[in-house]
């Protein structure tokens, strides 16, 4: 069995792996993260899920198709509050907003993101011990609970539970320090399988949205890797530089320099951009798991934001130095 | 006090930059010094303006509350200690303390969200404790840029998007 994972993870090119093999559980523990990666592009399927975060629910209908002739197409819809919907179409993802009759238009990057690299994944027992815990059932589904309990206070718990045997993702909580669930995807009603139909992941809004306002400011830089000259002083443990970029953003004119650390499964975003007129202070504030942190240097407004602990966000933003063009 | 200052010139590593950070979790008085030696430092290095619009709100914090600025009480040692001292006898330095009063400082929501039962929404409690965060449009677009690129979107899909359209910034308008 052991000998079967290490030429598995060989394939895969993880060098990190091969030279210190993790144990049988923690192997056992990443290729479940793994099936889940594959199974959340490969299935397709439909159902409801529950987003809950600060002791509120939020339901979301959620489809994704894969068209055998190609493309990938993703349609999440919220069900509660106010009408929003967000389509994707293989790397464009596109925002409806009804409320303020806006529609935000972005491009993901060329080079397939977000993914569990294999590198990276060989890297998360460092920063976690993963485990295959048991079995539980969700939305009438059995599943398989993997757990992701952090060795230091730099990152939250996890708790997935993936379907037995396709390995979709039915669940999913991010846990405090004290273990208790800072949010959670729960699906509670979901169909696996089915043809594709184009008809499911088109926008509701498709005819209405005409006249509205369409914010396309993220299609017309695509994203640049690049050398932003920001660096940092103490970058926490277990996190490494994942990307660098000069970057669009929607309702941004000037380019937005984004670097993104991350410890194989959380990852912390910096951006920094020119101070904007109305200068912010520093702030902390949060959305679910993610926390978002705000300061200034010197004419830029930094913001890090990470499904991290606060913590975590504010060293990296703390640590943060220019260090590019010299004589600045 | 030393041992906050010394944190804050990164000169602590690890497990002791560790035990400092949960002392200012612990003790409210010094979360308070390490904001101030940030403002101050901060405000030295030109990093933080300030306007006429704290000024009034210091006017107002210092006949509501005197006893609160006092830089002077700091340690007289290292870098962001000689910051204090030397602002100290200005009326920026009132101003600055006042103002960090005033906003509350970046360490005690943090405190408050471990505390909060997890039914309580911490949220909230950030966003009132702390003035002036930016819009959530602003945000929310910062949020989207981030998904994409987190390794965590992989095992989820388009499921955290959902964070970046939530109900109440989008409720105020992007």
């Amino acid at each position: 069995m052991k000998a079967a994972w290490a030429t598995v993870w060989l394939g895969l090119a993880a060098p990190a792996i091969a030279a210190a093999p993790a144990p049988a559980a923690g192997e056992d523990g990443v290729a479940w993260l793994k099936k889940m990666a594959s199974a959340a592009r490969r299935e397709n399927y439909s159902g409801t899920f529950v987003y809950h975060h600060a002791g509120r629910n939020e339901t979301s209908r959620i489809v994704h198709f894969v068209n055998p002739a190609g493309g990938e197409f993703e349609r999440l819809e919220a069900m509660d509050g106010p009408q929003r919907e967000v389509i994707r179409t293989n790397d464009q993802v596109t925002c409806y907003l009804p409320g303020t009759k806006t529609v935000i238009i972005e491009k993901r990057s060329a080079r397939r993101f977000p993914a569990l690299l294999p590198e990276r994944l060989g890297a998360l027992s460092d920063s976690y011990t993963v485990r295959v815990t048991g079995q539980d059932r969700v939305a009438g589904f059995d599943c398989q609970v993997v757990t992701l309990e952090p060795k230091d206070k730099l990152r939250y718990g996890h708790e997935f539970c993936a379907e037995a045997t396709k390995g979709l993702l039915l669940r999913a909580r991010t846990l405090s320090e004290k273990n208790e669930p800072l949010e959670s995807f729960v699906f509670t009603e979901l169909r696996i399988g089915g043809a594709f139909s184009r008809e499911q992941v088109k926008s509701r809004y498709a005819e209405k949205s005409r006249d509205w306002k369409i914010d396309t400011s993220s299609l017309v830089v695509s994203d640049v890797a690049a050398d932003t000259g920001w660096v940092l002083s103490r970058q926490p443990a277990g996190f490494r530089k994942l990307t660098e970029l000069k970057r669009s953003i929607a309702g941004r004119a000037a380019m937005v320099s984004q670097i993104v650390y991350s410890d194989g499964l959380a990852a912390v975003s910096v951006f920094i951009e020119p101070l904007p007129k109305a200068q912010p202070p520093q702030s902390l504030s949060h959305q679910g798991a993610v926390n978002i942190y705000v300061r200034r240097i010197s004419d830029h407004m930094v913001t890090v934001l990470g499904e991290t602990p606060a913590t975590t966000v504010m060293q990296i933003a703390n640590s943060l130095e220019f260090r590019g063009a010299p004589g600045r | 006090m030393e041992r906050i200052s010394e944190l804050m010139d990164g000169e602590l590593e690890g497990r002791e930059a560790q035990r400092q950070l949960a002392r200012l979790k612990q003790d409210q008085e010094l979360a308070h010094c390490w904001s101030t030696f940030h403002l101050i430092g901060d405000a030295l290095r030109g990093e933080r303006p300030l306007t006429r619009e704290i000024s009034s709100r210091v006017a107002q914090l210092l006949a509501d509350e005197p006893t609160v600025l006092a830089p002077r009480s700091f340690a007289p040692t290292k870098r962001a200690a000689t910051y204090a001292v030397s602002v100290a006898a200005s009326l920026s330095a009132v101003a600055l303390v006042a103002w960090i009063g005033f906003f509350n400082n970046p360490l005690a929501p943090k405190q408050e969200i471990a505390e909060a039962p997890p039914a309580s929404p911490p949220a909230a409690v950030v966003s009132t404790e702390l003035a002036s965060v930016p819009s959530e449009g602003q945000v929310n677009d910062l949020l989207r840029a981030h998904t994409e690129y987190s390794p965590s979107t992989a095992i989820q899909g388009l499921a955290p998007y959902i964070r970046s359209v939530s109900g109440t910034q989008q409720a105020k308008g992007r």
